[in-house]
């Protein structure tokens, strides 16, 4: 346990924590310039959640404890998940507790509390997304784990330090047919498990369409602050992971001084790729939700033959 | 017999004396006594395998307790650990059931056949992993199946549905009997001895064939005790009629000795084999693994899907088993180790939240009066502790991290990735396809307990007998929280289990331990680690700074908002039909549900519609594509045979003196 | 080019292959089938391109040329005319599902790995490597073969398998005789063209493609 490891990874819990939103404000003003509307900027996630903290607390008629633990557990998972992830060091205390398997459990763990929280509203809506949830979290898991599986196998590890210090020693693994399978596997992943068009549709306002919205729709005030923050934490997380198992470049080992660059080149690649996803989001339409298990089969065949690549291609 | 045997015979007693006790008492005080000896029988047991695996192994030769062939008793690190386990169950199960055997409501299970058997059927599933000897082994394990049968048919006065199930039962497990009563008896011919000293000299130099049928028996009759898919149609059946408490016992502690005889016979008697068995059994493993989640994922019944449960769990266990067995094979030790670490801390992971989850769906079903999800919800103000124990249980069955399924799932999941650059091709085809298997069964999982907990107990009450609901007696949570603290213990320190897993795989695959570390876990020869106690304690820390930060104000009450439609009623909540119906729509082609639609028109007009009717039914697909068919033909041979007996008497003489002069015609012309 | 470059363009240009295929078991839209099957010829004529620059042949390359030309252009276009003479734009619902059929390219992926060790064994070499992607390719093909209703769906299916007869045949030997390819070569564009006069006779019966139309000929 270093010195610079724990600075780096409380660099990181605050980086991830304070920066996400600004990472939502971002995509949604992407979005916004080019639908040709001008957009609130990329503060306002920020605004939203300081105008939802100061109102009052709400316990709906009928919910439970879970109901109100949800958000929390939502959030703490994001928040440890953060700390355990290379963000901007590869030397955080926490690297050996968790590795990319437990990661990926610790962010289900969340979605089930908030699924948990949809079915305790005993409303219809609440049900519907959280069963939608599920299926879709369900599918999404063959697919993670065989992406870790593809990218482990040349490191013998499935650390997530020792996968991306790998890369860093040997670049040319990144354009190896493993690697760019195994980042469109991921990608689809990505994109189901933060509830992104495709298969889903953050800002939508049918209910008959939602899954994350469908389960938070009873949350009000500090609750739903913290449910949004957790869903862009839970985002932040996701994408610079997959920034950084394939393109690990200006993350800081056990040294203090890289530290304030690790987080600028983090920062740059979290926005270039929210602002990708944003802009491929503006030309694309969500799949009906029985078309979902296709994307997600797709890319289970990609993580598959990832895996065949890294043993029979070497 | 040695001074270390003495936890062992003491369980036996408290066994016996338990059926005593069973028998003798007065109704008012017989679930208490048979109770406590049962508890006492499963402590001791625990005492007798924590001494064997930690380096107490002991053996007995009772040449007068059998005739001719004398008992056989012998406890090692494997056995050691079954036992121990077992014994676990057995506690839990035995003061649970000193409250819930009492008369509550029409439901009373105070008599004598029941309360005599449960302590017998304790004891000799204890006795199965201390046999030494081919008669003691299957004189326990048949034991065990009749004990468990007549435990199963415990409340056959009270449901016709419990009389269907036994029948299931009784006919799988007495084939299963024939089969694995085959395979070792033509074991002990073939080398020439019966006790396991004998064969696992043996063993090895036998002609391949030989080896190979003897697994194949003791590998199917092990399997269809284990639940294993397609072997399976007595569990979904027995485990929904059983009481709860013998649910636990069957499931949690029964269906382990399955495995148990799979790994005894296949690892250390015949001292591995060819890769086509372990394949076989990884095949099976994952088989089970994927139908019998799928089959949880749109059970609606509780105890159903815990049953099915079972055979995923059973399957993943196999799923390791097979790896190991592949991995040894291949030369590859140390990950032949880690695979059978992970096999059997599954294993035990799965004892403790299935006793737990078995004996808090027992006290839904005694306290609702059902256990249909479609009729409960909202126990969760009614039932508080049991609630929070479910959810404890819940939480270990769909591997998620701070539950205890979740270290042995992650055990498993490294000791497949990792086996990929060790044994050729087999290997490097079967195991990416086994990772895929248990993640999807992992995902699964989480589907089907999210199901479970969030329809079963929290929400609202979807029928008057769920509102009616009242917490269990202070024995039956106790016997819970006794389970739940087992699974917690797991959960954060798995270490306090490790030692004595590795005893037990050092039995049968020997060389360094795989998994070391009092805190991190670290895999030998595989550079991965992982700490569930700094995950939880991160995870807590988090969780209350959060609480006094951004949740520090009181709360209002206020209507719910449901998009301003309210107020709901119950009926427009969403039931555990509809919350799998995406699942079942996905997995359309391997559940084949039926489903019919009808629609009634009003009588002026075809298009004005007056109702409509919608019933679906999901059977469990294997046993009408298969069992059905041998039923039926069974059926046709049974009336093509009664028209040989049309109730003359002459008739019946003379098939007797036919086949008698037959046989003699026979000898006449052989000799 | 070096050693390392060689392999990366083979590895993606075999990659690039074995995805077209994965993709034309994906999509449902006729056209975009097309499209990929297109974009599969290419990706083979670069992959013979490359091996040609490699063992400095010029013949390679220009059989490279050549069937670029063929499968890249030419069949496509053959196939755009018999869609449109054919009219309806989508494959209706498969035989197997989209999902499962997704799977099922999954598991032949692995097959195919599975089989081919042994010829892999025999002189490993970048080459060989790869040659169990275009087994995949084939086992992908004959996969879209059994289980699609169109007609042109089911000649795409044709056309996989023989790319990946193709590739393979380069991968492992290093080079056909230029007359056994032309000759190769020649018999695929009759086929194709046979099938699209199929097709078109198809249309004027039956009034659709659909092969399971097909069964009213034998009553």
């Amino acid at each position: 346990m270093t010195a610079a490891g724990i600075v780096g990874a409380t660099a990181q819990v605050l980086l991830v924590g304070a920066g996400s939103p600004l990472l939502v404000g971002l995509m949604r003003q992407v979005r916004a310039r080019m639908e040709g509307r001008a957009g609130p900027g990329v503060w306002q996630p920020w605004r939203d959640l300081r105008k939802l903290l100061r109102k009052e607390a709400i316990a709906p008629d009928g919910t439970g404890p879970v109901f109100r633990l949800a958000p929390l557990v939502l959030a703490g998972t994001a928040l440890v998940a953060a700390a355990v992830v290379p963000i901007v060091t590869t030397a955080s205390p926490l690297d050996g507790s968790a590795d990319l398997f437990a990661v990926t459990a610790l962010l289900a763990l969340g979605t089930v509390a908030l699924a948990l929280a949809g079915l305790d509203t005993a409303t219809a809506f609440g049900g519907m997304g959280a069963s939608r949830e599920v299926v879709v979290l369900a599918l999404v898991e063959p697919t993670i784990l065989m992406s870790v599986f593809a990218l482990s196998a040349r490191v013998g590890s499935t650390d997530l330090g020792a996968i991306v210090t790998s890369t860093l020693h040997r670049p040319e693994l990144v354009v190896s047919p493993v690697s760019l399978l195994a980042a469109v596997a991921l990608a689809v992943v990505v994109i189901a498990e933060t509830g992104r068009l495709p298969v889903d549709n953050p800002s939508t306002h049918l209910e008959l369409t939602m899954i994350h919205e469908a389960m938070v729709l009873e949350y009000a005030g500090p609750d739903l602050a913290l449910v949004e923050w957790a869903s862009a934490m839970r985002l932040t997380v996701l994408l610079g992971l997959f920034a950084n198992l394939f393109a690990p470049w200006g993350i800081a080992g056990a040294s203090l001084v890289m530290l304030p660059v690790a987080v600028v080149v983090f920062a740059l690649k979290v926005a270039l790729l929210g602002g990708t996803l944003a802009a491929g989001e503006v030309f694309m339409a969500k799949l009906r939700m029985f078309r979902v298990p296709e994307l997600l089969a797709g890319s289970f065949v990609m993580a598959v033959l990832a895996v065949a690549a890294s043993y029979f291609l070497v | 017999m040695t001074g270390s045997s003495a936890p062992f015979v003491v369980a036996l007693a408290a066994g016996l004396l338990g059926a005593v006790a069973g028998i003798a008492l007065p109704r008012r005080v017989r679930p208490l006594g048979a109770g406590v000896c049962t508890a006492v029988s499963g402590a001791a047991g625990v005492v007798a395998g924590v001494a064997a695996f930690a380096g107490h192994p002991w053996s007995a030769w009772l040449p007068d307790v059998v005739p001719l062939a004398g008992t056989r008793l012998a406890v090692d690190g494997l056995g050691g650990l079954f036992i121990a386990v077992t014994g676990a169950v057995g506690v839990c199960a035995g003061v649970y059931g000193i409250a819930y055997c009492r008369p509550h409501g029409d439901h009373a299970l105070d008599g004598r056949a029941v309360q005599a058997v449960t302590p017998l059927f304790l004891a000799s599933m204890l006795l199965v992993p201390a046999a030494a000897s081919v008669t003691t082994f299957l004189l326990a394990w048949e034991l065990m199946a009749v004990a468990s049968l007549l435990l199963v048919l415990a409340e056959h006065r009270h449901r016709t549905s419990v009389r269907e199930a036994g029948l299931w039962y009784a006919v799988m497990t007495q084939l299963g009997m024939v089969v694995l009563l085959g395979g070792l008896v033509g074991f002990a011919a073939a080398a020439h001895g019966e006790s396991f000293a004998r064969l696992r000299e043996a063993g090895r130099g036998l002609s391949p064939g030989v080896r190979a049928a003897v697994f194949l028996a003791v590998f199917v009759g092990c399997a269809s005790k284990a639940g294993i898919v397609p072997l399976h149609v007595w569990l979904p059946r027995a485990h929904p009629e059983a009481p709860a408490h013998v649910s636990a016992l069957m499931s949690a502690a029964m269906v382990n000795l399955g495995v148990y005889g799979i790994v005894r016979v296949g690892f250390d008697l015949l001292g591995g084999g060819p890769a086509w068995w372990w394949l076989l059994v990884l095949a099976a493993g994952a088989g089970s693994a994927l139908y019998g989640i799928l089959q949880a994922a749109v059970a609606t019944d509780l105890k159903r899907l815990l049953a099915y449960s079972t055979c995923e769990n059973m399957g993943l266990v196999l799923i390791g088993v097979g790896a190991a067995g592949l991995l040894d094979r291949a030369g590859a030790r140390p990950l032949a180790a880690l695979a059978m670490t992970a096999a059997l801390l599954h294993l035990v992971n799965h004892s403790g939240f299935k006793t737990l989850l078995f004996l808090a769906a027992g006290s839904v079903v005694r306290a609702a009066g059902t256990g249909d999800l479609d009729a409960l919800g909202g126990l969760r103000t009614r039932m508080p502790v049991t609630t929070v124990l479910f959810g404890l249980g819940a939480l270990g069955a769909s591997a998620l991290p701070l539950g205890n399924g979740f270290v042995s799932e992650w055990l498993l999941l490294q000791g497949l990735v990792k086996a990929l650059g060790s044994g050729g091709t087999a290997v490097a085809v079967t195991m990416p396809l086994a990772v895929a298997v248990v993640a999807l069964t992992a995902g699964l999982a989480v589907a089907t307990f999210v199901k479970a907990f969030g329809v079963g107990f929290l929400a609202r009450a979807r029928s008057e007998k769920a509102e009616r609901a009242t917490e269990s007696p202070r024995a039956m949570l106790l016997g819970m929280s006794l389970a739940a603290a087992c699974c917690v213990v797991l959960a954060l320190g798995p270490v306090s289990v490790l030692p004595g897993i590795a005893r037990a795989v050092r039995v049968v695959v020997p060389g360094p331990d795989a998994v070391t570390g009092p805190v991190t876990l670290r895999l030998h020869g595989v550079a991965s680690t992982l700490s569930p106690l700094w995950i939880a304690v991160a995870l807590i820390l988090v969780l209350a700074v959060l609480r006094v930060t951004v949740m520090r104000r009181a709360r209002r009450r206020a209507r719910l908002w449901d998009c301003g439609m309210g107020p709901t009623s119950a009926r427009m909540e969403y039931t555990a039909t509809s919350f799998a119906e995406p699942l079942q729509r996905v997995f359309d082609n391997v559940l084949a549900p039926e489903t019919d639609v009808d629609v009634t028109p009003l009588a002026e007009s075809a298009y004005l519609v007056e109702s409509v009717t919608y019933r679906a039914r999901l059977g469990d697909r294997i046993e009408h594509r298969i069992y059905r068919p041998v039923i039926a033909a069974a059926a046709w041979f049974g009336r093509v045979a009664r028209g040989l007996g049309n109730g003359s008497v002459h008739r019946y003489l003379g098939y007797g003196f036919c086949a008698f002069t037959g046989v003699l015609i026979v000898l006449a012309v052989t000799r | 080019m070096t050693e390392t470059v060689y392999v990366q363009l083979l590895d993606l240009t075999c990659g690039a292959l074995v995805l077209a295929a994965v993709l034309v078991l994906w999509r449902r839209d006729l056209r975009a089938i097309v499209r990929l099957f297109a974009a599969q010829g290419v990706a083979l004529a670069a992959l013979v391109a490359v091996l040609g620059v490699h063992a400095h042949d010029a013949g390679l390359v220009a059989l490279a040329a050549g069937a670029g030309v063929l499968r890249g252009l030419l069949l496509p276009l053959l196939l755009r005319r018999a869609m449109r003479a054919g009219g309806a734009g989508r494959e209706t619902e498969p035989l197997v599902n989209v999902a499962a059929s997704l799977v099922v390219a999954a598991l032949l992926a692995l097959l195919s790995y599975a089989v081919t060790r042994p010829v892999v064994a025999l002189e490993p070499s970048p080459a060989t490597h790869a040659a169990p992607v275009a087994v995949t390719v084939v086992l992908i093909g004959f996969f879209v073969l059994v289980t699609r209703r169109r007609a042109l769906s089911q000649v795409v299916g044709f056309l996989l398998v023989d790319n990946g007869i193709t590739a393979l045949a380069f991968l492992t030997t290093s080079g056909v005789p230029l007359a056994v390819e032309l000759g190769v070569s020649l018999d695929v564009l009759l086929a194709v063209l046979v099938l699209r006069v199929l097709t078109t006779r198809m249309r004027a019966a039956f009034g659709g493609t659909d092969l399971d139309d097909l069964r009213e000929l034998r009553d």
